[in-house]
């Protein structure tokens, strides 16, 4: 026999794949992912507990910004200022100018939408879930739907004209949604906040079907859920109201105002929903917990030259509550800014300690008081601003009264300017409220720059990202505003 | 047909056992070396025709065969030497066969298959080979660092200077934007894991979190590190796709095919090696010297006024050289090694032994190596071999504290933040705080006290069983199987003590990071190959076809504790526990192929064809093959230029792959999220592609393979194109869409270059010889089609002030665009300002041997390509360039405040001197009298002695970012680098 075996390779081949198929169909390459749920099997197999630690997610993801919103925007106001040293952009950009779309400039924006993509994928979950009783999958969406607007205020708070998209509930892959105006974007909220009310409302008795942070204590039920939202429908729509509304959006406001937590409580100024920080694993802390001889943030000594005085001449309450002198002032400074950094906050200090797990608030009373007395002065109640304004400036300032022949002898910018005067420093390392303000009213001309050759920015620029998703150049204005 | 399909199976199982019978006669020989007549130690002698004998020559150049009672042929080989063949009458019993010389490797075998391969000469394809000894030349951290210059188209970088390995190798070009940039390695057929596990630096330094970009900027080292480079006998690189294609969808970055050093049979023999030696700084920036003016003006406050003043000495102010007192050591490095080889007919062996410390420039920072392996070779019957390659390593490093940082721990970055006149050096053992410095450090405080350890043990073992199915005049048939395991552990500790000065002023003071790495690669293949000579040696065909498995698995983990109690390093001793970290990935892979080779009209004519089918389990759909072809042919000219030279013209197309990585096609939730106690979910920054597809590579090669001058000198030469199609995107999405990240396919990149490789035999004498050994590369890229806008990559750099890498049609893919002037409306002009591969690299290097002293060196030469030097812009934002006093130091520091990136993105074009060794081989006498040995050399070796470059500050090799694709050459206050010295005795016995 002279065998070929070279013949016989293509049997060889064949028995080959033969074995190659049995051993690809023992299966095992469908792997998963291990490590992270995956968000198809929370869509399409949504239950109580999945929703209950998307809801968590929720309530961490709307403060995942919260302190970089404070010292952001508060560098733009000249709040304070963020030395961290190396990251040239964080005080550069706010006190230089000018905002770039990519670094400091583009920020405060993916991470809200990040949050509104989780709440929208809760609620388009929520529904199908088998075991969430009606009145809960009600709550469920009036928390949603409440949250989502809350992303939505920090958003146009620091874009203004430049609008925003709303319409974000769509795949990835499809076209970006459209910018809409300012005003548009404030209506979208205040819709928002609307449907949660009839929500909330529909959950009745029930309880939330997921646990509230700590935080939220006392607003943690829907009902008294309710007038958190009630809250920050008022705040849209005093907002709204100075960026063209006017009017009606103030007595919208003022109507909406009584159905908050608002109360003439000297003692219950601090009353309303915090964020939560500490320490533990997985949790966030408070970042702005800067210790005194710590080199990252610092209070602008403009705090110190605008305060009023109490009658003892001690400076405003506030500010000493406030701000301590910083013990290590750094002088190390940086070279190109001459900052002195002598003054530090301790707003989120516990005991003259830094404390990390300090929350910070959403909104709460004195802000609701504040809300009304601008309010009132847009719908020409003097009278009642002033009452408001009294009450902050005697109890929050323990600053003497304005008499009402000096109110009433004010410019109506005057009587802005005291409006604005009680919100910064009531509000102070809070809300970044001073150079919302300004903006609000025209007046960023008198914030002061601050630095030789500085800027006050005009507003946060929209993102390269979302530029170059519609074909526009770095720095765009998609509505052309 | 069934019926004909059973009857060859039939037929294929009868032949199989089939064996012969012979009387058997012994024939003696000795082997000598052509060119002075000197035996040839240890050549190993087959039976070419007329049995099946093998033997190896001995010290003396003899050796016995027995063979069949026909005229036979013989062939010897030995490394170093073209094989040669004889024939021996059936008559004679004596035979003395001659051996040429082969300094540039015409004659080493080359891969072509899974389980097949084929001399140099006759490849269809461009191959590199480097030999051990090349390899070892002089002494390097790891094997990649041994083959910077050695390979024609591997552009290989250094990450940093840090003592230990950390470097990558790039194939042809960036491939791919988001998928495994490395090459895969394959180490005695077992794949092996390159994998760069980040230590968890990032938790002192800051410079990101664990799950952005924090890992990268660790500095970490890649895992080739493990690898003893004195155990290996050969590297072979493939680089065209047509000859990685036989590894599918994980081949388009090339394969790297390690084969270590195997026993060739008789008397056991030893080698020792015994280096020691000394690194010191090679390069760094310079300082500013201030006055007590120019201090003043610089730190103008009252309070640093006064500062200043107290500083002065003697009315002066004093001159600190702060990288000196850093990085100024000349730390003892060692490396001992020692191999014992033997066996007999039926087992060979090669045991060896390493221990290598390599001591680093900065204070406790050291890398160290200790490792074993046993190869084995054992003939089971004779139709029925078994090899056992095995290898054990525990790699250690201390690699400090470097890159990128947000804290103050990096060194080289808290310099360029303190003036030259702070003194930092301890007095009565405290550290001073510096007036003027970076998150209050001292870096030299840091060194002293904070550590970041890695410790790695590794296990690899393959083993390959060969059966002889049939043996005739006109088939051979070999079945092959092989399986082969890689696992290692890797342990990471980062420690800053709450008493650094940059800690003291944290919220919680002191970090402490345990991490550990858990990796286990596994993969076997089963193949049958059939080589077919239908009429004598005019004409053979090859026809291979088999199966592959791989199943890799690593499993990280890590956790953090701050706030630690003081003196006290362990995870369970801080106030708060945080960072956790935890990462489980695993692919399997499932490949068939099948293979057809042949050689027509005496070797002249040479083609291949093959086929690779591979479902993965990383792939969308995972029961779908995809398949990989190929396709090359060559043809010879033997004896063109005369007596003994060769011609030989070559072409290739084939396709290869990358495969997504493992998590592309999830999206997922982010887990672990905390708020109040309640842990929680929210949607992750990345969507997912469901249905990913792997990154296809299509390749066409050609070029010619020219040795003139009887084989005294080679050309190789090969043009080549490959387009990259299917690419894996990570697209930005509007962020509206709440994701930063978009995983797709798509889009399409362009790699185009040449590749030379120079040998010249220049003189072969006996007193006398000198060979030149050059490789030249170079390569472009385009980025011809792209779905949606460009875009920056991940890790793309730290904004468009100082340069950032971004993606987009129609340019090169590792393209830098930065801000490089202001319009008048005071927005920025953005516009490209380079790549960052180089044009073109190109290596020479010289090997001299004068009677018994040899000189070799090698010259890296590398043009163009850009880098972002981040650490320049630390230096002059900070007004301490050295030349800030003059326009041009002051014109950049405005630049830096400017926001213009101009000045930073600068030419990584650089002349280095690799490798110089200078040796003497001792006289047999010599050697006998003093070492009792049969050879001893003695050498002088240096490594990055010299470097010439424009490029400001540490290294042009720098990479911030590690393991890159595309976002390679970021300079961000690196480990500096460093010139090394050995001096080496060897000696065998």
């Amino acid at each position: 026999m002279t065998p070929n075996v070279h013949r016989a390779m293509p049997a060889l081949v064949v028995a080959l794949a033969l074995g190659a198929i049995s051993l690809g169909a023992c299966g095992g390459f469908d792997i998963t992912n291990t490590n992270q749920p995956t968000q198809t099997d929370l869509e399409n197999n949504p239950t109580r507990s999945k929703l209950s630690a998307a809801a968590t997610g929720i309530f961490a993801g709307a403060r995942s910004d919260i302190a970089g919103f404070i010292w952001q925007v508060g560098s733009m106001g000249r709040e304070g200022i963020n030395l961290a040293g190396n990251n040239q952009p964080d005080y550069q950009e706010p006190y230089f100018g000018p905002l770039s779309s990519t670094q400091f400039g583009g920020s405060q924006w993916a991470g809200r939408y990040a949050n509104i993509r989780s709440i929208n994928v809760y609620l388009d979950a929520a529904p199908k879930a088998p075991d969430l009783t009606a009145e809960e999958l009600a709550a469920s969406q009036g928390f949603g739907k409440t949250v989502e607007a809350l992303a939505f205020l920090y958003v146009i708070e620091t874009r203004a004209k430049l609008g925003a998209p709303v319409d974000v509930n769509r795949s990835v892959t499809a076209s970006p949604p459209p910018f809409v105006s300012e005003d548009s974007v404030y209506g979208f909220i205040v819709g928002l906040l609307d449907e949660a009310q009839t929500s909330l409302q529909a959950a009745g008795g029930t309880s939330f079907p997921f646990p509230t942070p700590p935080g939220f204590s006392g607003f943690d039920q829907p009902s008294t859920f309710l007038l958190f939202n009630r809250a920050l429908k008022a705040k849209a729509e005093v907002l709204r109201a100075t960026a063209g509304c006017g009017q009606p959006c103030f007595a919208a406001a003022l109507a909406t105002l009584p159905s908050t937590f608002i109360s003439m409580d000297a003692s219950a100024l601090a009353t309303g929903p915090q964020f939560d920080f500490s320490t533990a694993s997985g949790d966030v802390s408070n970042e702005l917990a800067d210790p005194l001889d710590g080199t990252t943030f610092f209070a602008d000594t403009f705090v110190i030259v605008h305060a009023q005085h109490q009658a003892s001449s001690a400076l405003d309450a506030r500010v000493l509550a406030k701000t301590a002198r910083a013990t290590r002032v750094p002088t190390w400074s940086i070279p190109a800014v001459p900052l002195p950094g002598t003054l530090k906050y301790t707003i989120y200090f516990s005991g003259g300690q830094p404390n990390p797990n300090a929350p910070v608030p959403i909104i709460r009373n004195e802000e609701l008081i504040l809300l009304r007395a601008e309010a009132e002065l847009g719908t020409g109640d003097r009278g009642g601003a002033l009452t408001d304004i009294n009450f902050i400036r005697t109890n929050s300032g323990r600053l003497p009264a304005i008499s009402s022949g000096t109110w009433n002898g004010m410019s109506d910018a005057d009587r802005i300017g005291e409006l604005l005067y009680e919100r910064w420093y009531s509000l102070m390392w809070e809300q970044g409220t001073r150079w919302i303000d300004a903006r609000r009213y025209n007046l960023l001309n008198t914030i002061e720059l601050g630095v030789p050759d500085g800027q006050v920015p005009q507003q946060m620029p929209v993102p390269q990202d979302e530029c170059s998703a519609r074909n526009l150049p770095t720095t765009c204005s998609p509505l052309g505003t | 047909m069934p019926t004909r399909l059973v009857r060859w199976v039939v037929i294929a199982a009868l032949v199989a056992p089939a064996t012969l019978v012979a009387q058997q006669r012994p024939i003696r020989g000795t082997v000598t070396n052509a060119d002075n007549g000197q035996p040839v130690p240890g050549a190993v002698i087959t039976v070419r025709l007329g049995g099946r004998g093998v033997a190896q020559a001995g010290d003396d150049g003899r050796f016995t065969i027995v063979v069949d009672p026909v005229p036979v042929r013989l062939l010897a080989r030995a490394v170093g030497y073209a094989p040669a063949e004889v024939s021996v009458a059936v008559a004679d019993s004596t035979v003395t066969i001659r051996l040429k010389s082969d300094p540039l490797l015409l004659d080493a075998v080359v891969v072509t298959g899974q389980a097949t391969g084929i001399e140099r000469r006759l490849a269809t394809t461009s191959t590199s080979l480097v030999t051990g000894d090349r390899v070892n030349a002089v002494s390097a951290a790891s094997v990649d660092k041994a083959l910077q210059g050695k390979v024609a188209g591997a552009d290989i970088q250094t990450n940093s200077g840090a003592p230990g390995g950390g470097a990558q190798i790039q194939i042809r070009g960036i491939n791919t934007i988001l998928g495994a940039s490395d090459p895969l390695i394959v180490v005695d057929g077992v794949i092996y894991s390159n994998a760069t596990v980040a230590s968890g630096l990032y938790t002192v330094t800051g410079s990101g979190s664990a799950a952005g970009t924090g890992p990268q900027q660790d500095d970490a080292d890649n895992r080739l590190a493990d690898l003893n480079p004195a155990d290996i006998a050969s590297v072979e690189v493939l680089k065209s796709a047509a000859a990685s294609s036989i590894y599918g969808s994980k081949a388009a970055n090339g394969v790297i095919i390690i084969t270590t050093k195997r026993g060739l049979g008789g008397k056991p023999k030893a080698t020792i090696s015994q280096r020691l030696g000394f690194s010191s700084l090679l390069r760094g920036p310079g300082m500013r010297v201030f006055d007590t003016t120019s201090a003043f003006d610089l730190y103008n406050s009252p309070e640093d006024s006064a500062v200043i003043r107290s500083l002065e000495v003697n009315g002066r102010l004093p001159v600190y050289d702060h990288l000196q007192e850093a990085a100024g050591n000349k730390p003892l490095s060692y490396e001992t090694s020692l191999d014992v080889s033997g066996g007999n007919d039926n087992t060979q062996y090669f045991v060896s032994g390493g221990w290598s410390h390599q001591g680093g420039i900065i204070n406790n920072t050291d890398a160290g190596r200790q490792s074993v392996r046993m190869n084995l070779d054992q003939r089971l019957n004779e139709k029925l071999k078994l090899s056992l390659s095995n290898s054990f390593t525990r790699t250690t490093t201390n690699r400090g504290m470097s890159n990128n940082d947000n804290s103050g721990a990096g060194i080289t970055y808290a310099l360029a933040y303190i003036p030259s006149f702070v003194p930092l050096k301890p007095v009565n053992g405290e550290y001073p705080q510096p007036a003027f410095t970076y998150q209050n450090a001292n870096p030299l405080q840091t060194i002293a006290l904070a550590s970041n350890a890695e410790t790695v043990n590794r296990f690899t073992g393959g083993a390959t069983l060969t059966y002889q199915a049939l043996q005739s005049g006109k088939n051979d048939l070999r079945l092959v199987g092989a399986a082969g395991a890689d696992l290692f552990n890797q342990k990471n500790t980062v420690y800053a003590p709450p008493n650094l000065y940059f800690e003291a002023t944290q919220q919680y003071p002191g970090v402490s990071t345990l991490g550990n790495a858990d990796s286990r690669y596994v993969n076997w293949n089963l193949n049958a190959i059939d080589v077919f000579t239908p009429s004598g040696p005019s004409m053979s065909f090859t026809t291979s076809a088999g199966l592959q498995y791989e199943d890799r698995q690593l499993a990280q983990a890590r956790s953090t504790a701050i706030g630690l109690l003081e003196g006290q390093s362990n995870i369970d001793q801080g106030a708060v526990f945080g960072q956790p970290f935890e990462l489980n990935t695993r692919e399997k892979t499932f490949a068939m192929y099948a293979q057809e080779q042949l050689q027509a009209f005496d070797e002249r004519l040479l083609a291949e064809v093959g086929l690779r089918a591979e479902r993965s389990s990383v792939f969308g759909n995972t029961n779908q093959y995809f398949i990989y072809p190929k396709i090359s042919a060559a043809y010879r000219f033997p004896n063109l230029f005369g007596d003994g030279s060769d011609f030989k013209l070559r072409g290739a197309y084939g396709e290869t792959g990358n495969q997504p990585l493992f998590g592309q096609k999830f999206t997922t939730l982010v887990g672990g999220v905390n708020i109040g106690g309640n842990v929680g979910t929210q949607v992750g920054s990345v969507a997912g592609a469901p249905n990913i597809e792997p990154e296809r590579v299509k390749e066409f090669e050609t070029g010619f393979d020219a040795s003139p001058f009887h084989g005294r000198a080679t050309l190789e030469f090969t043009w080549y194109v490959r387009h990259t199609t299917n690419l894996l995107l990570a697209r930005t999405p509007p962020s509206s869409s709440g994701y930063s990240e978009l995983i797709t396919n798509g889009g399409e990149l362009r790699n185009s270059g040449i590749e030379m490789t120079l040998g010249v035999a220049a003189v072969q004498q006996r007193d006398f010889s000198w060979t030149i050994h050059s490789t030249f590369a170079r390569t472009r890229s385009l980025v011809q089609q792209l779905p949606g806008t460009g875009f920056s990559p991940p890790t793309a750099g730290f904004g468009l002030a100082f340069g950032e890498f971004f993606v987009e049609q129609g340019r090169p893919i590792d393209q830098i665009i930065g801000q490089t002037s202001i319009n008048p409306d005071g927005s920025f002009n953005v516009t490209y300002m380079g790549h960052a591969s180089p044009n073109f690299k190109w290596a020479i290097g010289n090997d001299f041997t004068y009677k018994r002293f040899f000189l070799t060196s090698l010259w890296d030469w590398q043009s163009g390509g850009v880098a972002q030097n981040q650490t320049l812009t630390l230096y002059d934002c900070n007004l301490l360039a050295p030349d800030n006093g003059t326009p041009a130091g002051m014109a950049r520091a405005n630049n830096c405040f400017d926001g213009i990136a101009t000045p930073y993105v600068q030419s990584t074009s650089f002349l280095k001197l690799r490798e110089v060794s200078l040796g003497y081989t001792l006289s047999d006498n010599l050697a006998q009298k003093f070492f009792g040995s049969s050879q001893v050399r003695v050498e002088v070796t240096g490594r990055n002695l010299l470097i010439f470059t424009n490029y400001w500050g540490y290294d042009p090799e720098s990479s911030n970012y590690g393991q890159q694709a595309v976002t390679r050459n970021v300079d961000l206050g690196p480990y500096p680098p460093s010139r090394t010295f050995m001096f080496t005795i060897t000696a065998g016995f």
